[in-house]
């Protein structure tokens, strides 16, 4: 009797909880970042408690977003590592590891945000700008490409993403003069299908926003280091675009400097560009428009519009008409000292006097944006779409800076001493960008976020808490003190009736559940 | 043959770049610092103060501290570390950094006047600064440990840490400040300060821990809980930074 008790408990559970996955790095293709489960909910997040921890023993920081697939959990680390995980113990089956070439030079750290997965084909880039097919089984590489040379500047961090029978990826060096893309590459053979440049050459659409008869334009900038999405309706991938180069010296490249702090819109096939919207034109302040472009529906003037909702780094949040690139509307989530508003059109009405100069300006928000790259949520229970923000200003300088092939050319740099920023968690209702709710921080954020149907916001600071928040309101309902900076996005998923919850911290990864 | 030419190779350049040409030229210097705002300040800082790299404003060089050490450094970086070498920048270039981080360093140069043993007589008497640092195994606790202030930090910073502490807070000593449930306000230097919970230390030297969940409010404030000293006369200031930049780590800990 007893035994049939626990049997009828384990399969009410169990009914309850099916097994789920996570197997893109957005969740899902629309970057929503909601996991349906709800088994850890307000009436048990008390009894959250560690599960395992896995520790990868690499330096450097640790943005990955864990897959997960039948009884593996897939990680990528910095400094080209990766490992597949036993789900139930957290215990290595396999590790995949490549040497970084000693001449690379990357901006931010020799970081990975994690894989993308076709059948049992996982797919990371390394940050010598390759892109690598593993056997989800064995880890053994099955074919690696070039995605383009390394000692011109280039690196590569994204998480890609699969369309299809594609490989989608983005790439990173926009500090380093070189001119970015989104590629796309065959998952079974490596091959590259199209390139889509990022900036506009002479004679292309968009290339008169650039200097005429000069090189600006291959050293133009526009990286394209986050991932994307998908709307396998419209066939359309998403995908945001970094600075123009050099970041903060705009003398030397007059014009808008399409399509760099953009969203493209690129057919899902070929890669041709259906639409653009440029968030900052000309910008100056290394604010990349490489954050997650969340596809999701919003009411309209009373009508059901497919969006794209953005929180750029140029401290205004953008929804977006995901059909034709219309904005719908525009509203700053944190301080903006460089324009008053956006007017109809999208285009920033700007407050003058805000640019870098060489002894320094200050401008807000900071070098890192509002919001920067780190993973967003949104969740169709509350409605709510969620971000990270940092809130504070920088002082930029501007130097002229002469191009050398490969080495750093930013054009000065910016500085955020004593100036004290600190930071908050953002909810706002994406069909206006209205504030809902805004938890503070101490100091401006580090860590991703996810929603839950368990009515949580789950996200990590720098200090080192995972925690959870209230999705309605923003109180922190629960946090547990993990010992290193969390960077990541965490995740959930569910296996034999129980519900886990993963993130990256530190050097190790972490994955809890009820007792 | 083939060894000569190899030493010689390595002697010349190293017979001719022991002076620098460009020593305290201003518009060389000028050049120096955009260079070095471009290249070197998502490391050092954009004061030269340190970051991921180490504060180049000492005068004091772990790689050593002659003029040629420092261009050296420069050119070859410093093997097994972060610090990239920057050949490609060229000789002239590489010595207008090496004047650039001079300037940094010079302003301090001039000695300090006043006695030290004077100095350390105040220290410890009628400025009460050991109620709050210590030196050696000696004083207070709660403020920054100045048993090697006087390498780490130039003189014009020293001075203006006592006349004006407000100015240029040490990374981290931060005022802390909580009211608890009992409605008691405690104010203290931060050791810890995160979302949920902050640790602090006040001028008894005792440590305090709170969770932010048993508190009515818990603020920091970017301040000094030094008071200023402005009262001291001339001399007695002079005195006072002449021990200060005397304190260079060779106290018994
Ligand atoms: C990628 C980061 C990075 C960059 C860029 C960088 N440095 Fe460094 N630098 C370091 C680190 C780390 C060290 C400390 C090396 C060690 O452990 O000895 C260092 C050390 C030094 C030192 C020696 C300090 C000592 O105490 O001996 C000098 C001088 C120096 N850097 C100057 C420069 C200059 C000038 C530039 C720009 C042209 C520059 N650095 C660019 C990271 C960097
Ligand atoms: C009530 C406690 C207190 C007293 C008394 C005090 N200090 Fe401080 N001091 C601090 C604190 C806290 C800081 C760190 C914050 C800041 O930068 O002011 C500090 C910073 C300093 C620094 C900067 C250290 C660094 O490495 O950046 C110096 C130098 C200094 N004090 C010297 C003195 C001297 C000299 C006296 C006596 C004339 C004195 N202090 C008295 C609390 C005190």
């Amino acid at each position: 009797m007893k035994h049939l008790s626990v049997y009828l408990w384990a399969c009410l559970a169990w009914s309850q909880t099916p097994d789920t996955d996570w197997l893109h790095y957005g969740r899902n293709l629309s970057g929503w970042r909601y996991s349906e489960l709800s088994q850890i909910n307000s009436s048990n997040v008390n009894e959250l408690t560690l599960e395992w921890v896995f520790q990868t023993n690499v330096p450097g920081k640790l943005e990955t977003t864990p897959l997960v697939k039948d009884n593996v959990m897939y990680i990528t680390a910095a400094e080209n590592n990766a490992f597949a995980l036993d789900l139930a113990t957290g215990k290595q089956i396999w590790k995949y590891a490549k040497e970084v070439p000693r001449d690379l030079q990357a901006c931010c750290g020799l970081v990975n945000r994690g894989f993308a997965m076709l059948g049992d084909t996982l797919f990371k880039v390394n940050v010598e700008a390759t892109l690598v097919a593993l056997d989800s089984k064995t880890g053994n590489v099955l074919w690696e490409t070039v995605i383009d040379d390394y000692r011109k500047g280039y690196s590569a961090t994204v998480a890609p993403l699969v369309v299809k029978d594609k490989v989608v990826v983005g790439i990173a060096g926009a500090e380093f003069g070189t001119r970015g893309f989104i590629d796309a590459y065959d998952a079974r053979t490596g091959k590259r299908a199209w390139r889509f440049w990022t900036v506009a050459g002479p004679g292309e659409f968009g290339g008169e926003s650039w200097p005429r008869d000069t090189q600006a334009f291959q050293r133009g900038g526009g990286s394209t280091w986050v991932t994307g999405t998908y709307d396998p309706e419209l066939n359309l991938i998403y995908w945001g675009t970094g600075n123009p180069g050099p970041d903060m010296n705009g003398d030397v490249r007059p014009g808008d400097n399409l399509f760099t702090c953009s969203l493209v819109a690129l057919d899902g096939d070929t890669g041709k560009r259906k639409w653009h919207f440029q968030y900052t034109p000309h910008d100056v302040h290394d604010w990349d428009a490489t954050e997650d472009p969340v596809l999701l529906d919003v009411v309209h003037e009373g009508r059901k519009v497919k969006a794209v909702a953005m929180a750029n780094r140029n401290g205004f949040y953008y929804a977006l008409d995901r059909t034709n690139g219309r904005l719908l509307a525009a509203k700053a989530y944190t301080k903006v000292s460089w324009a008053k508003d956006i007017d109809k059109n999208g285009r920033p009405i700007l407050i003058p006097g805000q640019d870098p100069t060489p002894d320094g300006n200050v401008a807000c928000p900071g070098g890192g944006g509002g919001h920067n790259w780190q993973p967003t949520a949104y969740s169709p229970q509350t409605g709510l779409y969620y971000f990270t923000s940092s809130d504070g200003c920088h002082t930029y300088y501007m130097t002229n800076q002469e191009y050398v092939e490969g080495q750093w050319y930013q054009g000065s740099t910016f500085n955020g001493e004593g100036l004290y920023p600190k930071g908050s968690i953002v909810a706002v209702d994406p069909a206006t960008g209205d504030t809902r709710w805004r938890w503070e921080m101490v100091s401006p954020p580090s860590g991703g976020l996810m929603a839950t149907a368990g009515g949580f916001v789950f996200g990590g600071d720098p200090q080192g808490y995972f925690f959870a928040l209230d999705a309605k309101t923003g109180k922190p309902v629960w946090h547990k003190q993990l010992g290193g900076t969390v960077i990541a996005g965490p995740m959930s998923y569910s296996r034999n009736g129980r519900q886990f919850v993963t993130v990256a911290a530190g050097q190790s990864v972490f994955t809890f559940a009820l007792k | 043959m083939r060894l000569f030419c190899w030493l010689l190779g390595f002697l010349l350049p190293a017979a001719l770049v022991a002076q620098n040409p460009f020593a305290g030229n201003a518009k060389e210097i000028d050049v120096g610092r955009g260079l070095f705002r471009i290249a070197c300040t998502p490391c050092h800082g954009i004061r030269a103060q340190g970051g991921r790299g180490p504060d180049l404003t000492l005068g004091i060089y772990n790689n050593g501290n002659k003029d040629e050490d420092l261009f050296r450094v420069i050119q070859n970086g410093v093997p097994g570390t972060e610090m990239p070498g920057y050949t490609r920048f060229g000789d002239d270039n590489s010595w207008r950094l090496v004047a650039y981080i001079r300037s940094l360093t010079l302003r301090q140069e001039k000695p300090s006047q006043g006695s030290a043993a004077a100095g350390e007589t105040l220290f410890w008497g009628k400025g009460a600064c050991g109620q709050c640092h210590k030196v050696g195994g000696r004083g207070g606790p709660m403020g920054p440990d100045l048993t090697r202030v006087g390498r780490k930090r130039s003189l014009a910073y020293l001075r203006q840490s006592v006349v004006d502490p407000n100015a240029d807070l040490t990374p981290g000593f931060f005022k802390i400040t909580v009211v608890t449930k009992e409605r008691r306000t405690i104010s203290g230097v931060q050791r810890n300060f995160d979302n949920f919970s902050t640790q602090f230390m006040t001028v008894d030297g005792k440590l305090h821990s709170f969770q932010r969940e048993e508190l009515n409010s818990c603020e920091r404030e970017f301040t000094s809980l030094m008071p200023p000293y402005r009262n001291l006369s001339e001399a007695e200031l002079n005195d006072l930074l002449a021990y200060l930049v005397s304190l260079r780590g060779e106290v018994a800990q």
